[in-house]
């Protein structure tokens, strides 16, 4: 079932006649989801492809010039540093929110007045990203609210200069991604813990599991299907970064705190290099797929032996 | 249980300093902002009045309307395509599932500042720039993706017997769609339906490229406004400002969390 | 294609001397207006009851993200959605539409104004490309320094007429506790660099604009070390501070702030009074011999679309906006200067700004960032904000600008 050779062959699609007595139903259920994005988003990505292996200033006819911009992409030790900081982001939200909306999820779970408690979490992500930029700034500049408070708990840590010092303003700036989205997350996996059947816990608490072991053993397992959608979400969530750092550091100061996802702007919009700024969007592009089909396939391959 | 209450108690109060912080500083009148310290709230009628200043100089009241079409009809049409598509690849066992589940999931790794551009010369080609329709048409299919992937996982969870036994009934998959595998996966449309609401209506990119008379805009261009370097508000204003527009949101999000704990156990089906 | 869009506004420009032939009456016409100052609607709101029966109306669309702005302005020249009126910037911004023959050319528009007194010929230098002009300024900003009076009452200060003087009232603050100078890291990181530059030596500033003088060249070292020494004596604000400028003027958090004299806005905003609560004056030039005091100058070109619906109107409605009526309209609305010497300035303080800044004692220079080509201008900007960040060695960063600089004119000269 899960053997190579059959994933291989649901990848791809093959010229096989189909026996599947649902083949035309289930074509026109998948279809409208598969046009519309293919209209919108995968039309204007097409586009961006071409301008890629262009020069255009966003006026006149864009002109073909051959991978120059790729060849100027790597050159660039600025593409470096974001290409790096785009990394921390991936594994900094992976490890964060992702990792406190489980945790916050688990300890919520099955708990009376559970929705109060987890209520705190959610309240960021409805709050509206002007505000939310304008918030931590105030938290988190040059003896802002978070030196006031060390300080007044005698705590180290007050002079530091929270968003003018990199790597230091990108890890504060996961820490403000992930007071946003880690309510989410725990949104999502508390749905996914909602639907597991209670008969096999049961079962396993009387046979003497419990706590973690349980957890562990028949929770988590179980959870399976919601992780890969909260993990996987992360990822690509991740490697586009992009509004926290445009609100709280447009990427400065210089360049220490840009992501790949800031470069392709500011090249594109701010230098009016809208070849470099499709190189690099086409460059994130694919290790974008590349991670999400590479996490995707066994994920979801092994949850549908389920 | 007391010991998970505390930690989640503890963790959910630092959660709502900023959250303080943001009500504090809103609530300081712009001409007073110098004398508070940080951490000192202003004053009720302060929070009053630049909500009012922001309402009025940010003229957020043309975009109200339109902004709730938006966050109400797109992410509603989108999380019953989502769901169409799962139920396609799930429960009817569409050839080729995976790849067409990656087709649309893909869509949602381009960087929406890429496809702006693009999108704008289409959409003024087509005559759906600076309309409704246009703006609806394109928050469902941002939404799409994250639905899709969401819904289909979620029907994994649901034995094949569900869909078995109502075959054997003699149930269309047309109607075993609407009437067993959506009323059945409420609790995930809901969560994907307030989570893309609030995409929608915090969204400033689209909103910015794609409209701009003030009964199409939505609110949120029109907030940011507040916010420009020559001549913007000060921060108690915008910040005042942010808060009455994520009150809609954050009124969402307390009225359907009552949905997520009807305790429903759907791998037992 | 050139010559094509050429002719198209050569025909543009006959058809408005030809009286408005073409359409209806101007004034009856309702214009489709862009701009990325979207903070300032009202005062638009204004200016459609000033040109009510005389002038075209504007239907305002504002932007707030001036970057997302710039993009979709150069994208709705694409589509059949160009704007009959829109804001932009002078310099290479500017340059890059008029090379694609986007703007109409206002050439006569401008004549006329010179000839009527309504704007100064030295202006018309930000609108010109090859003899021809195109746009008219939507406004004009001049970079001054507001301070905060009680903040000087206290420590016995008076406004400084050199630059010796200036930097004996920094040194003054800094001993008495209170931070003398504003300073950002982003978005106006650039203007210490200008200030001191063009106040050391006017003709390198200059010269940077055009490739001539080299950023490792000895006038700008001494302008950079000149920055340096500021800031290592402490006279600047952390950039890391956030809070809004006009409130840390208010509170004394600094004494002095260099801005444009859009400042004066959002004082007043906080109810602070002009002259009583704050002041403002030109900075000394740094070199007291120079023969002029420059002052920085910032203009912002309102320009109509090259074959937009109403191009007629649009350049009736520049007309317009250049006359004494409309700009005294315009300034007492927005409570800022105007580039027509002969409207009137409501702002008693700004008013003697701009009585000193056209005088024959100033020098009207261009602000950095419209002076400088954008790609040179990206690399600074991001080199300036490291530097006022980290306030390190300035060789490094002059070295980094340059190399941009050398890039850009080996490939545009």
């Amino acid at each position: 079932m899960s053997a190579p050779t059959a994933r291989r062959a649901e990848l791809l699609p093959r010229g096989n006649k189909p026996k599947n007595p649902y083949w035309t139903s289930s074509i026109g259920f998948v279809a409208p989801g598969v046009l519309l994005v293919a209209v919108v988003l995968y039309l204007p990505f097409i586009w961006t492809s071409w301008i890629s292996l262009t020069e255009y200033n966003g006026l006149g006819d864009p002109e073909f010039v051959g991978i120059d911009n790729f060849t100027a992409m790597f050159a660039d030790p600025g593409f470096l540093v974001s290409l790096r900081n785009t990394l921390f982001w991936v594994i900094g939200t992976i490890l964060l929110p992702v990792g406190l909306g489980l945790l916050i999820a688990v300890l919520s779970h099955g708990m009376p007045n559970a929705t109060w408690f987890r209520l705190p979490f959610l309240i960021p992500y409805a709050i509206s990203g002007v505000a939310v930029g304008v918030i931590w700034s105030f938290v988190l500049q040059t003896n802002g609210a978070l030196s006031q408070a060390l300080s007044f708990l005698h705590l180290p840590g007050a002079d530091l200069r929270w968003l003018l010092d990199g790597p230091l303003n990108t890890v504060m700036m996961i820490l403000a991604a992930s007071w946003q989205g880690a309510g989410v997350n725990a949104l999502l996996f508390g749905i996914g813990l909602q639907s597991i059947p209670k008969e096999p816990i049961e079962a396993a608490r009387v046979d003497g599991a419990s706590g973690f072991t349980l957890f562990r053993t028949m929770t988590w397992p179980m959870l399976a299907p919601l992780t890969t959608v909260v993990v996987g979400l992360a990822i690509v969530g991740s490697l586009k970064t992009f509004d926290v750092v445009w609100a709280m550091t447009q990427g400065g100061p210089g360049r220490v705190s840009e992501t790949l996802a800031l470069t392709m702007y500011k090249e594109t919009f701010v230098n009016n290099d809208y070849g470099l700024g499709a190189a690099v969007a086409l460059f994130l592009t694919v290790i974008t797929v590349l991670a999400s089909i590479l996490y995707l396939r066994r994920q979801l391959a092994d949850s549908r032996a389920m | 249980m007391i010991a998970r209450k505390i930690v989640l108690a503890i963790l959910g109060l630092l959660w709502l300093v900023p959250v303080y912080l943001l009500l504090a500083n809103a609530s300081k009148l712009p001409a007073e902002f110098g004398n508070y310290g940080l951490w000192e709230p202003g004053t009720l009628g302060g929070l009053g009045q630049n909500m009012l200043d922001a309402w009025s100089r940010g003229k957020l009241n043309s975009g109200v309307l339109s902004t709730a079409i938006y966050a109400i009809v797109a992410p509603a049409i989108a999380v019953v395509v989502g769901a169409a598509a799962g139920f396609a690849i799930v429960a009817l066992r569409l050839r080729n599932g995976f790849f067409w589940l990656v087709v649309i999931f893909a869509a949602s790794i381009f960087p929406l500042q890429m496809i702006l551009m693009p999108l704008f010369v289409g959409y003024a080609q087509t005559g759906l720039f600076n309309t409704r329709v246009g703006m609806i048409l394109v928050y469902t299919v941002i939404a799409v993706p994250f639905s899709a992937f969401v819904m289909r996982n979620f029907f994994t969870g649901v034995a094949h017997q569900v869909f078995e036994a109502a075959v054997v009934d003699g149930a269309t998959t047309w109607r075993i769609f609407w009437r067993i595998y959506l009323p059945m996966a409420v609790p995930a449309l809901v969560a994907v339906f307030i989570l893309q609401a609030t995409f929608v209506w915090n969204d400033l990119l689209l909103g910015l490229t794609l409209t701009q008379s003030a009964e199409v805009r939505p609110i949120v261009t029109a907030l940011s406004a507040l916010q420009s370097t020559y001549g913007g508000s000060t921060m108690s204003t915008v910040l005042a400002g942010g808060l009455l527009v994520s009150l809609p949101t954050v009124v969402l999000f307390l009225a359907t969390q009552r949905i997520f704990t009807r305790g429903l156990s759907l791998g037992q089906f | 294609m050139a010559t094509a869009v050429l002719a198209s506004a050569a025909l543009a420009l006959t058809a408005c001397s030809g009286g408005g032939d073409g359409g209806g009456d101007p004034a009856e016409t309702t214009l489709s207006f862009f701009t990325d100052k979207a903070a300032w609607e009202s005062s638009f709101d204004d200016m459609n009851d000033a040109s009510d029966g005389v002038a075209p109306q504007l239907d305002f669309t504002g932007y707030s993200d001036p970057t997302a702005y710039d993009a979709f302005i150069k994208q709705s020249f694409r589509t059949n959605e160009r704007p009959d009126l829109f804001t932009w910037h002078t310099g290479d911004q500017l340059a890059e539409l008029v090379d694609q023959g986007l703007v109409a050319e206002t050439t006569d528009i401008w004549d006329e104004a010179i000839a009527d007194g309504y704007v100064t010929e030295e202006l018309a230098e930000n609108y010109t490309y090859e003899g021809a002009q195109y746009c008219v300024p939507m406004n004009v900003v001049y970079w001054v320094m507001y301070y905060n009076t009680q903040v000087f009452e206290d420590n016995g200060l008076d406004v400084p007429t050199t630059w010796e003087e200036f930097i004996d009232v920094a040194d003054t603050l800094v001993a008495n506790g209170v931070t003398p100078l504003h300073q950002m890291n982003i978005i106006f990181e650039f203007v210490w660099f200008q200030a001191i530059l063009a106040g050391l030596d006017p003709d390198a500033y200059d010269g940077l604009s055009d490739g001539s003088v080299s950023y490792t060249d000895p006038p700008v070292v001494e302008a950079m070390e000149i920055w340096h020494q500021m800031q290592s004596d402490g006279y600047f604000i952390d950039p890391g501070v956030e809070t809004d400028p006009q409130v840390l003027l208010q509170s004394g958090d600094v004494a002095m702030a260099y801005f444009g004299t859009f400042f004066t806005g959002q004082l007043n905003d906080l109810d602070m009074v002009s002259g009583e609560d704050y002041g403002s004056f030109l900075l000394p030039a740094v070199d007291g011999d120079l023969p002029q005091t420059p002052v920085i100058v910032e203009t912002g070109p309102l320009c109509v679309g090259a074959d937009s619906d109403n191009e007629e109107a649009a350049l009736a409605y520049s007309q317009w906006w250049m006359t004494t009526d409309a700009q005294s309209a315009w300034s007492e609305s927005r409570g800022d200067v105007s580039f027509n010497p002969e409207a009137t300035v409501t702002d008693e303080g700004l008013a003697e700004i701009t009585t000193q800044a056209t005088s024959d004692d100033s020098l009207q220079m261009r602000r950095y960032l419209e002076a400088t080509p954008n790609e040179i201008y990206t690399v600074a900007s991001e080199e300036f904000g490291a530097f006022v960040t980290n306030n390190d060695d300035p060789t490094g960063h002059l070295q980094a600008i340059q190399d941009a600089a050398d890039a850009y004119w080996a490939d545009n000269s």
